[in-house]
């Protein structure tokens, strides 16, 4: 039932999102603000707000850095563990789903997968991928990603999933499908949502990861969250670069996730709506 | 020519134990309509999804036009199969659900048109055809499942109870246009339902199960008439039959049932068949169906009246053309479908006649058939 709301709740909710809104708002605005000063006019107390702003600092990091590099790689490993993930994952998904009798016992496990604490497995899969000479690859920041955005995917999916009638797959079947015919024609574009909000999640998990990516790349793999760090000098904190880094590599994130807003809003609902 | 063979079929679930299907054994032949109908967990729609592959036969065989399809995908049947909730696909039009299976058997697009249309033609669908699954109503979506069905000309048409989901005006319409789509599409058709009464009028063969075992194949009519078994004969027939237990009484050729203090002379070949199998002064069980059993102050109908009995009227329902009146006679609760003529209210004494024609007897144990 639709209420109809006083104008006074009204501005208290408004102020109440207004409040919220700043809360979350306000650092960004202040990381892009200094982003856009010289170090010494971000490091000026009280701030002066009547400073010029300049570029200066985007083009230093991209100039005088890797960081073209740094964002290249990021890129491509985190596209690459979402993709990987979201192809397997999503079949192993629906095969478990499907199979035969009780998959409680495959659920648990893979719930259990996620509860592995990452940094437990940081020496390991240093010490193997260095035995393996895949130390410093996209290939070994990718497996890492894929040791928790796998099982992620999995778990994720499988509300989806359920969620399909059996009965459609069958009729797909009787139409005529093979069972890979079935899943790409008749499941996949109605778990698409599903997909869309677990690969977005997949694809943060890899573009923000910090501690596998220190202790896995060097020079050459090197990914944003490390090189943004890497910023803390013994010279002292590269206050406006850094924050000119951190506001191009949250950009990327902004801009995937405003072009699948209405998968994303979809896919987290879904469960509730049914 | 689709005619479909079942040989010894089985079906076992592995992990429970379960045997949902025992010793299944039919031959069906081409443009039959056949009914599985039985109690929610007979295995009527396990054996269903056999036959259209879903479900993997644990053992027996199974035949579609004399090959042999136990190890057969079911795509490659060629079966069609309407499902209890449609199964349509939410993200397809309804011409894209129709057209569906045709695109996967690379049919010529104009091919696919004109067949889609010509089903959304049949079923009256030709305004929906660029709607979404969830834009339609019940009776539009099944209308919609069944075209999937048909625009495949498939060799047999597998229908897993698709009335049930519909209000009861609907599904009184749905089944007349079944009956006329078998009548015009000439396909042999396997249908399942829980609804005796979409059993009797829509098979030609109807096939009654109950624990995964058939009790009984046989056309509508001779199930109604002939049940084999006391199961059958409760199951068939709406209200269902009913049963006393009587003790059989024998002098030379002739026979009666004591029923409390009433005596009710059996016909010759009744009597014939009771005294053959032994059961003189045994425990049977008596049935009649509603309709044998007449009010005495109505206009009679039966061809063999006789024991008069009398009892007290519980409940009246009036159905328009005929009354049910439902009383209790012998310890058991007794309905009789009466002419509307009747005076009889609740509370009030009432005369009834048996036809005595229409008695049918049970073994009391085995409760199998000894006379119908």
């Amino acid at each position: 039932m639709n209420q109809k709301l006083s104008t006074g709740k009204k501005i208290l909710i408004y102020i109440a999102l207004t409040i919220t809104c700043l809360f979350f708002l306000l650092p960004l605005f202040w990381i892009l603000r200094t982003s856009l000063v010289t170090k010494t006019q971000a490091y000026q107390m009280p701030p002066d707000l009547t400073a010029k702003l300049t570029f200066q600092n985007y083009i230093h990091i991209f100039q005088k850095g890797d960081y073209a590099r740094n964002f290249l790689n990021s890129a491509v490993v985190a596209l690459l563990a979402t993709g990987i993930s979201v192809a397997f994952g999503s079949m192993a998904s629906y095969w478990l789903t499907r199979k035969k009798g009780s998959s409680t016992k495959e659920r648990l496990i893979i719930l259990a997968i996620q509860m592995i604490p990452p940094i437990v497995l940081v020496v390991p899969f240093a010490s193997i991928m260095k035995k393996l000479f895949l130390d410093d690859t996209w290939v070994a920041l990718i497996l890492a990603y894929l040791s928790f955005t796998l099982p992620y995917v999995i778990w994720m999916l499988f509300s989806f999933f359920d969620g399909i009638p059996k009965e459609l797959d069958e009729a797909a079947q009787i139409d005529g499908c093979t069972k890979l015919q079935t899943y790409f024609r008749v499941v996949f574009p109605l778990v698409a949502p599903g997909l869309m909000a677990t690969a977005v999640y997949s694809f943060l998990v890899g573009w923000n990861e910090f501690m596998f990516a220190l202790v896995l790349t060097g020079n050459k793999t090197r990914t944003i969250p490390v090189a943004i760090a890497a910023l803390e000098t013994q010279a002292g904190i590269q206050i406006a670069e850094l924050c000119a880094a951190t506001i191009v590599a949250i950009l990327p994130v902004i801009l995937l996730s405003s072009f699948i807003k209405k998968y994303l809003i979809q896919g987290l609902t879904f469960g509730s709506i049914k | 020519m689709s005619s479909i063979t079942l040989k010894n079929i089985c079906k076992t679930y592995e992990d429970s134990g379960v045997k949902a299907v025992q010793d299944f054994n039919m031959e069906i032949e081409d443009k039959e309509f056949i009914i599985f109908v039985g109690p929610s967990g007979c295995g009527k729609s396990t054996t269903l999804r056999m036959i259209a592959g879903l479900e993997e036969i644990s053992s027996g065989e199974l035949y579609i036009d004399g090959e042999l399809m136990n190890e057969v995908e079911p795509k490659d049947r060629d079966i069609a199969m309407v499902f209890q909730n449609y199964a349509l696909y939410p993200h397809m039009t309804v011409f894209e659900n129709m057209a569906f299976g045709l695109k996967l058997h690379k049919i010529p697009k104009a091919e696919i048109k004109e067949k889609v249309e010509k089903a959304a033609k049949v079923l009256d669908l030709q305004d929906y055809l660029d709607r979404k699954p969830k834009a339609l109503s019940g009776g539009q979506r099944q209308r919609v499942a069944m075209g999937r069905a048909i625009v495949r000309n498939p060799k047999v048409f597998l229908m897993d109870e698709p009335l049930s989901n519909l209000d009861a005006k609907l599904r009184v319409q749905m089944r007349t246009e079944i009956a006329k789509l078998h009548n015009r599409l000439g396909t042999t058709m396997i249908y399942v339902t829980h609804d005796q009464t979409e059993a009797m009028t829509l098979g030609t063969r109807i096939v009654v199960m109950k624990d995964g075992i058939v009790q009984q194949i046989d056309t509508p009519h001779n199930l109604y008439a002939y049940p084999c078994n006391l199961f059958v004969a409760g199951f068939i027939g709406s209200p269902q039959m009913n049963f006393f237990t009587a003790t059989c009484q024998a002098e030379g050729d002739k026979a009666k049932l004591i029923l409390g203090d009433y005596e009710i002379e059996l016909p010759e070949a009744k009597a014939k068949a009771l005294i053959e199998g032994g059961y003189a002064g045994k425990e049977v069980t008596m049935g009649i169906r509603p309709e044998d059993l007449h009010a005495t102050d109505t206009q009679v109908l039966a061809t063999n009246p006789s024991c008069e009995m009398h009892a007290e009227v519980n409940v009246y329902e009036l159905l328009g053309s005929e009354v049910f009146l439902y009383f209790n006679f012998c310890g058991a609760n007794v309905i009789a479908r009466t002419e509307p003529d009747t005076k009889a209210q609740v509370g009030d004494n009432v005369g009834f006649v048996m036809d005595v024609d229409k008695i049918h007897v049970f073994d009391k144990d085995t409760e199998v058939t000894i006379t119908n």
